[in-house]
């Protein structure tokens, strides 16, 4: 067992100290949680409202218009606030319109990654023994395949959609989740209420859903905020690589890889995207840190 | 130890095989590289030819055993695209990869580790807060972003470092800083957890009742044992920016393995690809290990079942 | 206590090992420019092998003219053929050259150049399986023969007009007891050839290092060079590029996207330079529905999608530079290309009254395949989203994607083709009309018309063959043919240098001002 436990992070590595008991009144006095949360939720209603927020329709391309500039910008108009791109769409629609992809990408692939991850990582946690086995080889496994790598020979060779780059990044980034749960539920298993619960002659699944899975809740949602950031920075290489999402859908991602090609004469092309996805991820961040503060109290002690 | 350390070799092996086919079947997925290899102008002819003449028209099995045998050996078979052994390329682009994981590591612990141990003596100071900022902020950055800034700021606004190359020490500055940044979040707040950990704990509080000064508590006591979960970190940290190093590669033309990883990928360049990738794979099973044996041996718990 | 020690020695240790390293790697950075007479150029690719019979690219190309020469010189600017290796040639009849070679030349390696090097050469070519390029350059020989130490025949096997084009450029001569000894790898590493620069350093994929070849012979028409080294990098960015171009690390680089290209001309220490070349683009539509039932079958889907796209705004505003809109399926000054052919303008209305006649009034969805040029696919991609056909993107390298057309997985593709700057029809129409893997029109009538202009080499008979195949394939709107291209280089303005239409740079030609 012990062969096993030392081959991959632990949780410890990966989240600071175990959590203590769950101080939920905290969250609103916690200012990471309220600045990230903040910014997130803004994010999150600029891409549902997007058809009613964009001035102009993300796809429409005008040529003659292209590389208009920002509005701060000397030669810069109220028509187009933040400019045009390189066919000519207007990049304030673009970047409402791309909040969709970019926030769908992190949402799908930290939710596929969770499910494996959860799945695994609870089953060997609870289960112990060959299960347990079974599960640490998996994840040595994975942890010794390089995702970039991976994922790029992957994409090259199915080609790049949006769909794909979801599937595969949630396919590759379950190792945290899997790390994470097993650590948590060994902890929780060995707790006096889960041998009652058995005892008492729950079934394992009622066990699972009512003892287990409310208990690693936190350490699940600060996990899944880490993926849903690593997903969208994984996204943005593989654009940047050209193999990300493919136009004329509008990532985030996608926009800083088109603009980069921009940095040195018409930097907000990419510096606009660019800040865009630092402030999602910053906020996302924010927000995983505070849920970390919040139920690992000594940590900030 | 001695059980500890066979068994552990054993599940290295283990896992190295597993790897190995995996990243086989992944590459025999991506159909064969003859056309690649036959350029815009070559005919169907020519295309079969290089099929025949490199092998690709065998059955996978055949294609798998003959690959892993050689690989075993350290013979990774030939490069369709350059022609050469494929092993002569890696060798030739590792020391830079190396060079920069190596620098990148130098970096991101000097600059974490002073930063963390500051953020546990004043925790929730102004210092804690803005050591907190730049790991969150370095999370929220990709990467490629990262180093185009820099190079638009000290190649080309303030031209005092070169933008690409690998010639000299200069040509590491900005890739190190680049690379060297992403790991440093995580450093620092194992060093940070750790030192708050430790310090609190029973025997750092007796050292402080004796009435040792507090730089010697910290620094002889408790700082390293903070440090021992920090050294296994480093070593996974540094199977990780291996591969992250692909991109920075790419940017800064440093013609490393990670950027022959990814050309290689781009033209179908089978050999090359499942090489590198195996060598990645490998080096990081080494490395956990070694950083394994060096847990069990620091901290004689965990040798213990 | 004896343990705690040894474990501190060891963390030091491990400690000073990780900075030793670091510490390693100290070197001279290298100067660069006219002052240590050093022309620095990069560019975004890794050759694969700079021996050139397996090495296709267009960098390629420019190495080859660089290190090794061929029988013959065809003037890039003018078009005539002029002694190279051989002094004169002639054409005995439609299959037989025979070539007088110059004496007195020396490969680099100090072999004497002779007769038997062009026939060791000629018969590697004809070597079945030894995994070389590039059948269409050189599948036309039947076999050379020496008639004296300095006299050599060429066969071809059939009447084949662009052969004199092929010695010209794609068959130069190598030394034949060193390439039998080091053969293809061994040339890759140490080309030897009789070029007016040799290499003295080959980092594959990385860089190489040409030296000006002292005892280039008198009389060949590339001259003798007047820059001493040449040092190739291989830099993937081209903003990576363009920094070390502004700051002098740099003295030349091509194919600079057009708007930094703009940018970069407004810098006074810099000269930029739009040239048109021999590539055009085109949209390849499966016709012939090799990969399936597909919408671009009916004629009046491709026509809609011909109409669909205002390809004059692209070049207007994206394309740029010297590049023009071009309606027949080949450059249009190579030999035998015709604009006489049937146009189509850039009308919606029309385009999408087609698509509602064979039945698609609300668009369709397709995949659409394409590799390189991504910032002039986009605004197509907008065009044929306004007459409502949604795209999914299938972008690859160039291998891949013609690997999927040659195996009958792609509808509709975006591509281009660069004519290996041969300057005749033959180079492009037979290659996607002629029957073979690219071909997804089939139409024998086109085929039969380029078999028949490609197999003689009577100029009016070629002439109305060409016309007739082109004039079809607009006709049937098998290919909408997009633009020219043309390439921006960026270069210092010490640097002399200019470049020529079939997008083959010359450093022999370049000096410092």
């Amino acid at each position: 067992m012990s062969v096993m436990n030392t081959t991959v992070p632990s949780a410890e590595q990966i989240l600071g100290p175990t959590p203590g008991q769950i101080l939920r009144r905290k969250v609103f006095g916690h200012r990471g949680i309220v600045i990230g949360g903040g910014i997130f939720l803004f994010i999150v209603l600029m891409a549902l409202l997007a058809p009613w927020l964009a001035p102009y329709d993300p796809y429409h391309q005008d040529l003659v218009a292209r590389l208009a500039p920002p509005v701060w910008h000397e030669k810069g108009t109220w028509d187009h606030i933040l400019g045009t791109d390189q066919v000519g769409r207007d990049y304030l629609s673009r970047l409402i319109y791309g909040a969709r992809i970019s926030l769908l990408i992190g949402i799908m692939a930290a939710l596929i990654s969770g499910i494996i991850g959860t799945v695994m990582g609870v089953a060997a946690g609870y289960f112990g023994g060959k299960v347990d086995l079974v599960v640490t080889f998996l994840i040595t496994c994975r942890l010794s395949l390089p995702v970039i790598l991976v994922s790029l020979a992957v994409v090259a060779i199915v080609g790049g959609s949006l769909e794909m780059v979801i599937l595969v990044l949630g396919l590759l980034l379950w190792d945290r989740y899997a790390v994470v749960m097993r650590a948590s539920t060994q902890q929780i298993r060995s707790l006096d209420y889960v041998a009652a619960a058995q005892a008492a002659g729950c079934s394992t699944w009622y066990i699972l859903a009512r003892e287990i899975l409310p208990n690693v809740m936190n350490q699940l949602i600060v996990v899944a905020t880490l993926e849903f950031a690593h997903a969208v920075l994984l996204e943005a290489a593989l654009s940047f690589l050209g193999l990300g999402v493919q136009p004329p859908l509008p990532s985030w991602g996608l926009m800083i890889s088109e603009g980069r090609n921009y940095i040195l004469f018409d930097p907000w092309l990419i510096a606009i995207p660019g800040s865009a996805l630092f402030m999602m991820l910053l906020a996302v961040n924010l927000l995983g840190d505070g849920v970390r503060d919040v139920t690992v109290p000594e940590n900030r002690a | 130890m001695l059980v500890y350390t066979a068994k552990r070799i054993l599940l290295a092996i283990l896992v190295s095989l597993t790897v190995s086919a995996l990243v086989f079947s992944l590459l025999y997925l991506s159909g064969d590289p003859a056309t690649a290899l036959a350029g815009e102008r070559a005919s169907q002819a020519d295309i079969m030819a290089i099929r025949a003449a490199y092998g690709f028209d065998q059955p996978v099995y055949v294609q798998y055993f003959k690959w892993l045998a050689g690989a075993v050996q350290g013979e990774f078979g030939e490069s369709v695209y350059f022609r050469l052994p494929v092993i002569d390329l890696i060798l030739e682009r590792l020391p830079v990869t190396m060079t920069l994981g190596v620098c990148a590591m130098i970096f991101a612990l000097a600059l974490s580790i002073p930063l963390g141990v500051l953020a546990a003596m004043y925790p929730n100071s102004l210092i804690d807060r803005a050591a907190l900022l730049l790991a969150v902020v370095g999370q929220a950055m990709p990467s490629f972003w990262f180093a185009l800034m820099l190079i638009v700021l000290f190649a080309y606004w303030v031209p005092i470092l070169p933008a690409s190359g690998s010639d000299s020490w200069q040509h590491f500055v900005l890739p190190t800083i680049v690379l060297g940044y992403y790991a440093t979040p995580a450093f620092m707040r194992l060093t940070r957890t750790g030192l708050l950990d430790v310090l609190s704990s029973d025997y750092v509080r007796t050292a402080r009742a004796k009435g040792l000064r507090p730089a010697k508590v910290l620094f002889k006591h408790a700082l390293r044992n903070a440090i021992i979960p920090v050294v296994s970190l480093a070593a996974v940290q540094f199977g990780f920016m291996l591969t992250g190093s692909i991109i920075i590669e790419t940017v800064f033309a440093l013609h490393g393995a990670g950027f022959l990883a990814w050309e290689s990928i781009s033209r179908s360049d089978f050999p090359t690809v499942q090489a590198v990738l195996l060598l990645f794979s490998w080096f990081y099973i080494i490395l956990t290990f070694l950083a394994d044996l060096l847990n069990a041996w620091l901290n004689p718990r965990i040798r213990v079942a | 206590m004896t343990k705690r020690t040894t474990r501190r020695v060891a963390l030091r240790g491990l400690a000073m090992a990780v900075a030793l390293g670091a510490t390693t790697w100290i070197a001279t950075p290298a100067l660069a420019g006219k002052a240590d007479d050093t022309l620095n150029i990069a560019w975004d690719r890794e050759l694969p092998n700079i021996d050139v019979y397996f090495n296709n690219s267009r960098e390629g190309i420019l190495v080859n003219r660089m290190v090794w020469d061929t029988l013959i010189y065809r003037d890039p600017n003018t078009g005539e053929f002029k002694g190279l290796l051989a002094e004169s040639f002639e054409i005995v009849n439609d299959t037989t050259f025979e070539f007088k070679l110059r004496k007195g030349v020396k490969f680099h390696n100090g072999d004497p150049f002779s007769a038997k090097d062009v026939v060791a050469t000629v018969d590697f070519l004809l070597t079945p399986d030894t995994g070389k390029l590039a059948q269409q350059t050189i599948g036309w020989i039947k076999g050379a023969e020496a008639l004296d130490d300095y006299t050599v025949r060429i066969y071809a096997n059939n009447p084949t007009p662009l052969a004199t084009l092929y010695l010209a450029g794609d068959i130069p001569i190598y030394p034949a007891d060193h390439y039998a000894k080091v053969g293809p790898g061994g040339m890759g590493e140490s080309p030897v050839g009789t070029g007016p620069y040799k290499v003295t350093k080959v980092v594959p994929g990385k860089e190489i290092v040409f030296e000006a070849n002292a005892d280039y012979f008198d009389g060949s028409p590339k001259g003798k060079p007047a820059i001493g080294t040449v040092h190739q990098r291989t830099i993937p960015d081209v903003n990576t590029q363009i920094v070390e171009l502004t700051s002098g690390k740099l003295d030349w680089i091509w194919k600079v996207p057009a708007d930094q290209a703009e940018k970069l001309a407004t810098l006074p220490s810099l000269n930029v330079i739009s040239a048109g070349t021999m590539r055009i683009g085109y949209l390849q539509f499966d016709a012939a529905g090799r990969s399936g039932e597909n919408p671009f079958q009916d004629v009046r889907v491709r026509k809609a999608v011909s109409h669909a796209i205002d390809r004059q705004a692209i070049v207007d505003n994206i394309v740029r530079g010297a590049s023009q809109v071009i309606d027949s399926a080949c450059y249009p000054e190579q030999f035998g290309c015709t604009s006489d052919v049937v146009k189509y303008d850039y009308d919606v209305d029309k385009a999408k009254a087609l698509l509602a006649e064979a039945g698609y009034p609300d668009g369709f969805r397709t995949e659409i395949y394409a590799y390189r040029n991504r910032e002039y696919l986009e605004p197509m991609l907008g065009f044929l989203q306004q007459v409502g056909i949604e795209t999914d993107l299938r972008y690859g390298k160039y291998a891949a994607t013609r690997d999927a057309i040659r195996s009958n997985n792609v509808p509709f593709a975006f591509m281009t083709w660069g004519s290996g700057s041969v300057p005749d029809v033959d180079a492009i129409t037979p290659v996607f009309f002629g029957g073979g893997p690219d071909d997804l029109a089939q139409d024998p009538e086109v085929q039969a018309a380029l078999q028949k202009g490609g197999s003689t080499v009577d100029e009016a008979v070629r002439l109305e063959a060409y016309q007739t195949a082109l004039g079809k394939i607009a006709a049937e709107a098998y290919w909408l043919p997009l633009w020219t291209y043309n390439t921006n280089y960026a270069m210092s303005q010490e640097l002399d240098w200019t470049p020529t239409a079939d997008e083959i740079p010359r450093f022999f030609f370049a000096k410092w001002k």
